[in-house]
Parts: structure tokens; sequence; C-alpha cells
């Protein structure tokens, strides 16, 4: 009877080990391009943010000095401003509007629900840079479309140098930026309203809840979760804007849309300042890092 | 019978592959990366040259990629740093020297400069240890250009000869500037500072206002543009009706707005934007020496190709035979200078013939002027340049204010060149 049981168990561990050298096969292309890709780049930013590295010349190790230089360097804090008031203006706006638009297309027949979820994301499958182009050109000081349609309708005597002008460049971005982030939000609040359990919101409607208290009541705790992953996504993105930076201003005029990640590639990419640049990215790693946990708490309570 | 068939048909298949795999051996594979020069980011243009070469040198496969001002220094720096560089490159002195040469990457290509190559063209290619990373193939002396029709109805070309394509006085460029404003156009030129495509313009035009300023001292060692004389010059034109500070447009931009009429002076000019722009002109183009009380001192170009020492030997010469191919023979250097439109750099009989507006432009190319972008720190110069005039646009338009952020900008840059 014994040697039977240790017969069994035998096989349940060989079974049970083929199960795990499976699943580990089946994870490994993931895993090495998990680490590939990302946790050896992780790895070497660290790493190299205290050296002195730049082109053609081997790295010079100096513990902290990249940080102490960081924390003294004005434009990195003129970076790190306008990047948090990106992410203070952007995120709640995508989430709120996103939730509006959502919940306005999702009582609609099945056939405008798709068509509007299409036109909303559309902007996120056009290439960003097609997108910044046409937004360049509607911002242009000359004769760009704002302009024309401003002085027509007599909102504005002379042109206003949209990109151009340090009062107006930033608010430029974070519209842009609203324009290609709101795209999935909607589509993920739509999806997230059609699996709300139908029959709760029936039934506080016969208790004699009112539409809006039934939305925030039953619907609004049970879409959480797609709140919570949205809030993430939409901040993370908000972090790393960089491409509209790029290709509209440069981080001008006088570095009024300056951010964090278009400074790290200046210094990396233009001054080749590879040390520098990757002590910046180690500080905005932990600062997405800090708000990204405090979302999920956040997120957890409720 | 069958076993003997077999055994040869064996052999020749043995042989034939030996014969592919020796073929395959003797074939060196470069590539060449080229930033739009004149025609050469024109594909039939550069396909034309590589098939000349490649008829001489069967032995050698050129593969060509086309950058762009934008994105070709990023796209070099990431292929150097993944041990990917091109094996020839063709550019300027501020690259190849001051940037990449400088960071012991270049070969020295003193061995494949042709005689006869104008002494100065070749010192802004040599480095300060002596070494040649630059094979320079054409030139041109960057000047401005205005709107011949528009300055005519606005009773401005009396401020200015067209002989010389010289302004009769700085004096006089402001007076144009104001009789084409008052002329009912708001936007006479632009100092664009959005980015550094094309900063040779804005600075050339600040140092010949100033009179011929120098922008570094004599042994390119050293900054040296924040004076007085610089800070009033960008005053006058601060002040100025007609003339705005554009902090979203680089050059690229600000030569669209000329060629579409909304400009009516472009302070990044040469031959080869009026030729490149020829369909989209619709107005005539007078093409003009910076303003100046003296001579004026015009910024050179200088492109030509440079060699990443990549350790492969093979490669290193295959591209010295590249190089040289391009340069060496007359003819074949017509047809290459030719596709940059732009000058040789040397004296070539024949080049350009009957070519009248290369005739107009080269009335320019004798105002050339010290070739200072090899100064050392110019990564960073350039860019306190065009960030410096987006400040100064802010300022009250005071000599003293505009003093202060230039020399904010000059210490930056000095702290680089020492560096």
């Amino acid at each position: 009877m014994a040697d039977k049981n240790i017969s069994v168990s035998r096989r349940t561990n060989r079974l049970v080990m083929h199960e795990n050298i499976a699943g580990y096969l089946f994870m490994a292309p993931f895993l090495l391009f998990f680490f590939g890709f990302v946790v050896y780049p992780m790895f070497m930013c660290i790493y190299t943010s205290f050296f002195d590295a730049t082109m053609g010349r081997e790295d010079i190790f100096i513990g902290f000095e990249n940080y102490k230089t960081l924390f003294a360097d004005d434009v990195f804090w003129i970076a790190l401003r306008n990047t948090l008031v990106i992410v203070v203006v952007s995120v709640p706006v995508t989430c709120a509007f996103s939730l509006w638009i959502a919940t306005m297309i999702s009582k609609m027949p099945v056939a405008a629900t798709s068509a509007f979820r299409c036109i909303f994301y559309l902007p996120v499958v056009t290439g960003s840079v097609a997108v910044t182009m046409v937004w360049k050109w509607m911002f242009n000081n000359y004769y760009g479309i704002l302009n024309y349609l401003g002085k027509g309708m007599g909102l504005i005597d002379k042109n206003i140098n949209w990109l151009g002008d340090p009062k107006y460049a930033l608010g430029c971005i974070i519209l842009i930026l609203l324009t290609t982030s709101v795209g999935q939000p909607i589509v993920l609040y739509v999806s997230a309203l059609d699996n709300v359990d139908k029959s709760l919101v029936e039934a506080a409607h016969v208790d004699g809840a009112t539409e809006t208290q039934a939305f925030w009541r039953i619907k609004w705790p049970q879409m959480m979760p797609t709140t919570l992953y949205i809030l993430v996504i939409t901040t993370i993105n908000s972090f790393q804007c960089f491409a509209l930076i790029q290709l509209l201003t440069s981080g001008g005029p006088k570095n009024a849309t300056m951010t964090i990640m278009y400074y790290i590639y200046y210094n990396a990419f233009k001054l080749y300042r590879y040390g520098y640049g990757n002590a910046m990215g180690v500080i905005l790693a932990i600062i997405i890092a800090i708000l990204s946990a405090v979302q999920f708490r956040l997120g957890k309570e409720k | 019978m069958k076993k003997l068939i077999a055994i040869l048909l064996t052999v020749v298949m043995v042989m034939s592959l030996c014969a592919v795999a020796v073929s395959a051996d003797e074939v060196t594979e470069i590539s060449l990366w080229t930033y739009p020069i004149g025609k050469w980011v024109d594909e039939a243009t550069v396909s034309a040259l590589l098939d000349d070469f490649h008829a001489a040198h069967p032995e050698i496969k050129v593969n060509v990629e086309y950058l762009d001002y934008a994105n070709g220094d990023d796209k070099v720096n990431t292929a150097i740093e993944g041990n990917q560089a091109p094996d020839i490159i063709m550019e300027g002195p501020e690259r190849l020297i001051a940037n990449w040469g400088a960071k012991g990457l270049m070969v020295d290509l003193a061995d494949c400069i042709p005689a006869g190559t104008y002494e100065a063209v070749v010192s802004s290619c040599t480095s300060a240890n002596g070494e040649v990373y630059e094979m320079p193939m054409c030139m041109v002396a960057h000047c401005m250009a205005i709107n011949r029709d528009v300055f005519e109805e606005a009773g401005a070309l009396q401020y200015l000869n067209e002989e010389t394509h010289t302004w009769n006085s700085v004096e006089d460029f402001f007076k144009a500037v104001q009789a084409v404003y008052d002329a009912g156009y708001e936007y006479v030129g632009c100092i664009y500072c959005g980015g550094q495509g094309g900063d040779q313009g804005t600075r050339a035009l600040v140092t010949n206002i100033a009179g011929a300023t120098a922008y570094s001292n004599d042994e390119l060692t050293e900054y040296v543009y924040a004076t007085e004389a610089n800070a009033g010059a960008l005053a006058k034109l601060h002040a100025q009706d007609g003339i705005i500070f554009d902090p979203s447009i680089a050059a690229t931009e600000e030569i669209q707005n000329f060629v579409n009429g909304t400009f009516q002076m472009a302070f990044c000019w040469n031959i080869s934007q009026e030729k490149n722009n020829a369909d989209a002109l619709g107005f005539d183009v007078l093409p003009m020496a910076f303003p100046c009380d003296v001579t004026p001192v015009l910024q050179g170009g200088i492109w030509g190709f440079g060699v990443f020492n990549n350790g492969d030997e093979a490669r290193i010469e295959a591209a010295k035979t590249f190089v040289k191919f391009m340069s060496e023979d007359d003819a074949q250097y017509t047809k290459a200078v030719e596709a940059t439109n732009f000058a040789p750099v040397r004296a070539l009989d024949g080049v350009y013939a009957g070519d009248e507006l290369f005739t107009e432009y080269s009335v320019m190319n004798p105002m050339m002027g010290v070739y200072y972008q090899i100064t050392k720190g110019w990564a960073i110069a350039r860019t306190e340049w065009w960030n410096m005039l987006q400040r100064v646009m802010d300022t009250d338009g005071s000599v003293e204010a505009i003093l202060a952020e230039m020399t904010v900008a000059q210490d930056a840059a000095n702290a680089a060149a020492a560096g």
C-alpha cells in the first residue's frame, strides 16, 4: 500500500514538474523580452546615473554628483513643474471627459455607440506625428485656422503665436495631449458601463433611485478598477509626454514647454550627457512609481 | 556510371558554392549616410553617382541611407553608441570635426584630399590635432534673400545694390525694412529661434549689422560674441517694425514662409534653396549679403565626406576608395559637385556651365568668413544661441538687457569649450 502511495506521489510530482516546465517554457519568450528590454535597461539606467558618461571616452564614476547637479539645475525644476502641470490638468480632465462621453454614447443604439467609439479612438491609432503636424498647422502664427477663426469671429485683434508665446504654449500642448489621450479611456469606460450588473441598476430604480443616484451608487463603484487603470495609464502617459514637445516646441519658448522627458532627451542626445540624463530618468521613474502606488492604494481603499 | 555522374555533380555543386563564397568575400559592403545636401537626398541623382562608382569598383558595394536635419543627429548618435556607425557620412565640419572627430571617432583623410583643394577649406576640415576628418566636396556662402517684387513695389530697392548684392549701409537696411512694412507687409523678416536649424542666418545678421564682428576668437578656442556691438545690433532688430522674433519656427519654416510670400526676407538662404523651391516661388528672388557698414562676412557652409573608424581596415579602405573616386577625377567630381548645387572646393573648369543662377550667387563666395563652427563646445554653443534669442524676445529691448542674456549664453558656451 505504502509503495503504491509513493509511486502515485512520484507520478504527481513528475506531472507537476512537467507542468511547471511547460509553464516556464510558455513564459520564456516574454521573460526574455522583459529582462532584455525592461529589466536590463532599467538596471543600466540606474548604473549609468552614477557615471560621467559621454560619447567617445570611458565613463568616469562620480557617485551621486549627477543627482546633486540635477537638484541645482533650474531648468530641471522648470521641467518638473511643467510636467506636473500637464499631469494635474490632463489626468482629471481626461478621466472626467472620457466618463462623460462614455455615459452619453453608451445610451445610444449599438451602431451609434460603435461609430462614436471609432471616432474618439481615431487620434489614438493615427500616428502621433501626423496628428501633431495637423495641430501645428492649426496653431500656425501666420496662417493657422485658429487665428483665422479668432479674428473672423472678433475674438482676437491680431494673430496669437500660440506655440511661440510662453503664455499659451503649454496650454496648447495639454490640449493636443487631451485629444490623443481620451480615445482609450472612452473605449474602456463604455465597456465598463456595459459590464455593470443591470439587475442592480433596475433594483435601484424600483427602490426609487434617480438616474444620478443609480450612477454614483451602483455603476461608479463597479467601474472603480477601470477608473484606477485609466488614472494610472493617463498619469504615466502625461509624465512621459515627449513626441509633442519634440515636434512642436523643442521645449521652448524660454523652457515654457520643457518637460522632464524632453529634458532627458535633450541632455542625452543633444549634449551627450548620458549619465545626467539617466539620473533624471531615475528621478522620473521614482516619481511615477510613488504616484502610481498612491493611486493603487486609494483605489483599493475605495 | 551513375556513381561517376553523382560524384561529378557533387564536385560541380561544391565548386559553385565555393565560387559564390569567394565572390561574396571579394565584395566589401559599406554604408553611406547623407544629410540633405542639395540633390544628395534625391534617390535618382545619388543612384546615378553610385552606379558610376560600382561600375569602376565592383569589389565594393555602397548602401545609401538618407538623413534629415531634424532627426539625423539622433540616428547617427544612436548608431555610434550601438557600434553601428555608418562607414561614410556626408555633412559639414561642425559635425565631422567639432563633434564626432573631436570624440576620436573619425578616420584621418589627409591622404584623400586632391591637389588644388583650397587651403582655407582644408584648414576648416582639419581638427586641432592636425588630422583631416572631412574630405570637402562643396561650399557655399550662406546669404539672405529678399522678395524683389515687394521691395520694388515698396520703393525699397533704392537702399541696396543689385549688382553687388549688398546693402548700401546698415541704416539703409532698416530703412528698407520700414518701407516694406509701411507698404502694408506686417512680416518683413523673422528672427526664427525655435531650434538650431539654419541658425547661421541669425548669427550672420547680428554680427554683420554690428560691423562684421567675430563670433569666436582667432584660435577658435573661445566664444567672444557677447559684446555691446552685437547686443546693439539685436536691440535695433528688436525695435524695428516688421522684424519679428518667432520661437515657434526654425529655418525650414522661415524658408517656407518666404517662399509662400508670408515673409519678405529670408535670413537662411543659399543657391540650393532657390533651386529646390524654383517651382513654388511666385516672385523674383534677390540674394543679398547681410547688411554691414564694412565688407560683409558671410558664414560658409562646407560639406563633404567623413569616414567613421569602425575598426575594420577593409571597410575603411573601401570608404576611402569611394571618397577618392568622387573627388579625384575632374569629370566625376563635376557630377558629384553639381548634385550638391554648391560650389566646388577647387578650381574646376566647366562646372555648372551655362547656369546663370550659379554665376549670380558666386558673387557671395569671396565674402565667406572664418569657419568658426569648429570651435570646441559647438553643440552647446549653438543651442545657447537660439535659446538666448528666445529670452531676448521678452526683454525690454535695451542693449544692457540683451547683453546680459548674451553673456549668459556665451558663458555656457565657453564652459563647454573649456571642458
